[in-house]
């Protein structure tokens, strides 16, 4: 995995510039059950197809975003999203 | 095609130079190998004036030498012993491609002594033999042949399991390549990466690749050309053909090895273009990133457009005892008379299929090697001026021929030629050299990186790889064989091309640049007919691969280990998909008839395409397709962890100090005796550079919403001019660092938190701001602040001199903090007291880091003020029983484990990690973190060391040290929670086997009420 990723801040840059920080699922509410919570926090579904993702702009301007990517196709297939807030 | 000198044309051909001795051809040179002229090429001249020793014995060779050649030109045709049946090799393609040449130089293993430069007093050591190469024990491996066919370590031995142990220890010793330098002589050596980006990168340095750069350049591209030879002008280096019809008129009637210098000097040197020689393009990687290796270097290549321009190498063929030293390829024995000026031979015989063989025959007559025949695999030989040439000069040329085997006692005695099928032997001829001239085969790696496995390409009679990505070109002999005018017009259109991000333009091969027909493998029994050199695989072994089941090339390669040895596929890809084509069915995936029966079908001249081999795929290259040391992909890549330094850094080098890293910052440790520095401080006053914290200003409407969601305390009630103490928890609760949390403004926060992972704590903030979508400000201040600590009793005299706000206790108290000037710099000042002691934290911009620094010094020197360092401060931290998250603690350590327990109301809808911190609380504790402390002269445990109760472990010590205010040893233990309660006594096993006993205490060893903080 070598590609140039497209930070929504800084343009182009090495994909090693970034950090993958899991999937994204939105926070569950503080009502929800423990077993819900903990699972939000302790599990990810690690599905094949499309995913939303959380990156890191770690060596570069410190931005987060998320992306949506599909790990069927080609490591590039990078859509970014908007935060989908709870 | 006439072959002729460059300064007298016409030159007979026979003629030949005469083996001249250079100037100091000693006792050494006792083949009387060395040119110092050629008919048809030029030569190195210079003397023999650098001694290496091949295994101890000295040898003397050109400064223009490589190692490999200056060993052939001494004699030496033994370079090493085969990997699994320890069979003599010796120079084969001399240019680096396969494992032939591997030699251990100055300790560094696996060196290929074709692509190194000889040295002055360079130590040669063969590989792989013992006692020596020439005398191999091991070599009773090759009576055991059939005995170890592939997939041996697979299928036997497995029962039973003391034999599987005994063999694996034998075969490891039998097996392998070089030993790596345990010793250590090499610790000297740094590797490191580098990074490029040019607008154009350039695989391969021969006539396409300089044609392409030099159009690229003529565009104003800037380009980047990579070789992985020791010189430019790739097979033409050393070609001696006469260009022809070539698009730069002043080119045509140069020979190659001519027009390719004039090439050179059109280019090097401009401005725009960066030439890397001896760099090994290893790997093609998505968006155009160039992996290449130069030494100890990594290179790193990202470019708009990549132009694969690495050419061909000469095809193998597959013969009885065709790995014997001695059968050499064509462009390898090329390389030695034209690069290096080495007689390759006495006699030697060539074995062809096309027209350019020719031309190494010429080239070999002209080295004062005898050819004595010419065998080529076309029945009808072609009427051109250089056949004729040598008829007349009474070569013997046998047309319909092949090479059916090579007769050898340890190096080539003679070799054996006959009809196309193997059938019948038709004459031996004595020769010390065979070469192979039967074609060519282009260098796919990086292509098939780039796009998947090579196709046969059936006009062309080779594997290809087309449909290449966007930004991706290739250009010259990788899209088959070509005549210098074709290479050079191809490169350039390449280049032109790739300048303006246009496609690629169609590549175009005529007449006698095809070259239909195959080499004419013999493979009659098969048992010692090497398909794969590098992992010692005969036909014979692979056939019966192939019959287990292993019919697709991709599971044949692996289950056999062909192409996976050294030369990574580059010389056997072919053959290997020759065979596969030919052994198996398509139909039926079901082997076909036994091997040799089929070859003459496959040999024929003139026979059109193969259908079955065009239906084989040859083996996707994968990354490295050069060997590269795992030291150059270790190395360092500093861009990525910066080393940061304070601002005052230069001023603590000054004045003495040793620095520790902690994370990414250099800290300074001491200035000296940190004992005495502790001292120092409880004594009255020090001062400390405390710039590695990090460092948060939080501002904006939600700034108490995004502090109180992260923060596990309540924020509400913090007065401006007051901070606060507070663990932080990641989203499963646990402990991931404190920090101080100061209102300094009405609605202005300030957090700063202990050194180290402040990286990680400033991405949890962003990512915290983001999820929420809060309207805040938030600044990272780490870096922008520089910040000292002022501690002892006698801070608040010595800094009140100093700032203009008034500091006594009744404005100023403990955790106070607020803004002011010092020298008119503008601080924020904060009274804390990790030290035990009354102290100030003063932040200000790091610009003024050096001047403050020497200012408080000056002013401070009647008040006795010395900087003490981050040890100091670790045991003036322990003394009060502070302890550091993430070292004194561990991951899953809930904060109340620190001693930070505290309920979190219903109401807390958003903090990080609320689910758990109640649960934590429900479940108990296992461990504990708590101060201790030893009975005086009580020896002091090392960090990190075990904690023992009733013989069984129960914890470790995480900090350890000697209390110069006490006078007895301190520390903190995670230790289990039955025994974390104050007056708790655990022993603390030592490395040397003693046991120390050691008291928990209710907390700080040092004035545990604190009275010294606020006095
Ligand atoms: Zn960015």
């Amino acid at each position: 995995m070598s590609f140039l990723l497209t930070c929504p801040n800084c343009g182009r840059r090495e994909v090693e510039e970034f950090s993958f920080r899991g999937q994204y699922r939105p926070r569950p509410a503080h009502v929800e059950s423990f077993e819900v919570r903990a699972n939000y926090v302790f599990f990810e579904t690690d599905h094949e197809g499309k995913r939303l993702e959380r990156w890191y702009h770690s060596s570069g301007c410190r931005r987060w975003f998320l992306v949506e990517r599909d790990n069927n196709a080609d490591p590039r297939s990078f859509w970014f999203s908007d935060l989908d807030r709870p | 095609m006439n072959v002729r000198n460059d300064d007298s044309p016409h030159l007979p051909a026979r003629r030949g130079a005469v083996s001249g001795r250079g100037e100091r051809a000693g006792e050494l040179d006792l083949t009387g190998s060395r040119l110092t002229e050629h008919p048809s090429v030029q030569v190195p001249r210079d003397g023999l004036s650098v001694t290496l020793f091949w295994n101890g014995k000295p040898i003397v060779a050109r400064p223009s030498d490589t190692v490999a050649s200056a060993l052939y030109a001494a004699g030496v045709r033994i370079f090493s012993r085969s990997v699994k049946y320890h069979r003599p090799r010796g120079l084969f393609d001399n240019q680096g491609l396969g494992s032939e040449t591997l030699v251990t130089i100055d300790h560094e293993p696996n060196v290929r002594a074709d692509r190194r430069r000889v040295e002055e007093g360079m130590w040669i050591e063969a590989q792989n033999a013992w006692p020596s190469v020439d005398f191999d024990l091991m070599a009773v491996n090759d009576a055991l042949l059939p005995l170890l066919p592939n997939g041996f370590h697979y299928k036997m031995f497995h029962k039973p399991r003391w034999a599987r142990r005994f063999f694996d220890r034998l075969i490891r010793r039998a097996a392998g390549l070089g030993t790596i330098d345990t010793a250590g002589h090499r610790t000297e050596t740094r590797y490191e990466k580098r990074y490029r980006f040019p607008d154009i990168c350039i695989v391969g340095a021969g006539p396409a690749g300089l044609a392409a750069a030099r159009a690229a350049l003529a565009h104003n591209r800037r380009v980047l050309l990579i070789d992985d030879d020791l010189q430019l002008g790739g097979h033409c280096a050393y070609s001696p053909v006469i260009v022809n019809d070539c698009d730069d008129r002043d080119l045509c009637g140069l020979s190659e090895q001519m027009a390719a210098l004039r090439l050179i000097d059109s280019i090097l040197g401009h401005a725009n273009l960066e030439v890397l020689l001896q760099t090994t393009a290893v790997g093609l990687y998505e968006d155009n990133l160039v992996v290449a290796e130069r030494g100890t270097e990594l290179f790193k290549v990202r470019a708009d457009s990549v132009i694969v321009a690495t050419g061909a190498s000469d095809r193998h063929l597959v013969f009885a005892d065709n790995d014997r030293p001695g059968v050499m390829m064509a462009r390898g024995v090329e390389r030695l008379i034209g690069l290096h000026g080495v007689k390759p031979g006495r006699r030697a015989v060539v074995v062809t299929c096309h027209d350019r063989g020719y031309e190494t025959a010429q080239m070999l007559r002209g080295a004062g090697t005898r050819v004595a025949a010419v065998v080529d695999a076309r029945v009808k030989l072609p009427s051109i001026q250089i056949v004729s040439d040598l008829h007349n000069a009474r070569v013997p040329i046998y047309g319909g021929e092949t090479v059916h085997s090579a007769n050898a006692h340890r190096t080539l005695r003679s070799v054996t030629t006959g009809d196309l099928a193997g059938l019948q032997a038709n004459r031996t001829i004595s020769c010390d050299l065979l070469v192979l001239a039967v074609g060519f085969k282009p260098t796919l790696g990086l292509l098939s990186m780039a796009k998947g496995p090579p196709r046969w390409h059936d006009e062309r009679q080779i594997f290809t790889v087309d449909e290449l990505p966007r930004g991706v070109y290739a250009a010259g002999d990788v899209n088959g064989y070509g005549s210098f005018a074709r290479l050079y017009r191809e490169g350039w259109e390449v280049g032109i091309a790739a300048s303006r991000g246009q496609a690629s333009p169609v590549s175009v091969r005529e007449g006698s640049e095809m070259i239909m027909v195959l080499p004419a493998d013999i493979e009659s029994r098969g048992e010692k007919h090497f398909i794969c050199k590098c992992m010692d695989i005969t036909r014979a072994e692979a056939h019966r691969s192939i019959a287990e089941g292993f019919d697709q090339v991709e599971t044949l390669k692996r289950y056999s280990n062909m192409e996976m040895g050294p030369c990574r596929g580059k010389t056997c890809y072919e053959a290997v998909a020759r065979l596969a084509a030919r052994d198996t069915d398509q139909g039926t995936g079901r082997p076909a008839a036994e091997p040799g029966m089929s070859s003459a079908a496959h040999s024929s001249p003139g026979r059109p395409a193969d259908r079955t081999l065009a239906e084989v795929a040859a083996a996707l290259f994968q990354p490295p397709c050069a060997p590269i040391s795992l030291g150059v992909l270790a190395g360092r890549s500093r861009h990525l962890a910066p080393i940061r330094r304070t601002a005052m850094h230069d001023l603590h080098v000054q004045a003495g100090a040793t620095f520790f890293g902690m994370g990414e910052w250099q800290c300074p440790h001491s200035y000296g005796d940190p004992q005495k520095e502790v001292q120092m401080v409880r004594e009255g006053l020090a001062i400390i550079d405390v710039s590695t914290m990090g460092k948060w200003e939080i501002g904006g409407p939600d700034a108490l919403a995004l502090i109180e969601s992260a923060l596990p305390g309540r924020f509400g009630d913090l007065a401006v001019g007051v901070m606060r103490h507070s663990t932080i928890c990641g989203k499963d609760g646990r402990l991931c660092g404190d920090g101080m949390i100061s209102h300094l403004t009405a609605g202005r926060y300030y957090i700063s938190t202990t050194t180290g992972n402040h990286s990680a704590m400033d991405s949890l903030v962003e990512w915290w701001i983001t999820d929420r979508g809060l309207d805040v400000h938030y600044r990272n201040l780490s870096s922008v602040l520089a910040s000292v600590h002022v501690t002892g009793q006698r801070a608040l005299e010595f800094l009140q001199e100093l700032v203009d706000i008034d500091l006594s206790n009744q404005a100023f108290s403990h955790l106070s903090c607020g803004q002011a000037m010092i020298a008119n710099v503008p601080i924020r000042l904060f009274r804390t007291g990790f030290t035990g002691e009354l102290g100030y934290d003063i932040h200000f911009p790091a610009e003024y880091g050096e001047s403050l620094w020497h200012y408080f010094l000056e002013r401070g020197e009647p008040h006795d003020l010395k900087p003490f360092g981050m040890e100091a401060l670790r045991i003036l931290m322990l003394e009060k029983g502070h302890l550091i998250p993430g070292i004194d603690t561990d991951g899953p350590a809930a904060p109340c484990a620190a001693g930070v327990g505290f309920p979190v109301g219903d109401d807390r809808a958003h903090l990080v990690g609320k689910a758990f911190l109640g649960q934590f609380e429900a479940r108990g504790l296992d461990n504990n973190t708590v101060p201790y402390k030893l009975a005086p002269g009580a020896p002091i445990p090392p960090d990190g060391v075990v904690i023992l109760d009733s013989g069984a472990i129960v914890g470790r010590v995480t900090c350890s040290r000697m209390s110069p205010t006490l006078g007895h040893g301190i520390g903190l233990a995670r230790v289990a929670a039955r025994l974390s309660a104050p007056g708790c006594h655990f022993s603390i096993r030592l490395p040397d086997g003693r046991d120390v006993e050691a008291e928990v205490l209710a907390g700080a060893a040092y004035d545990p009420d604190g009275v010294r903080l606020r006095a």
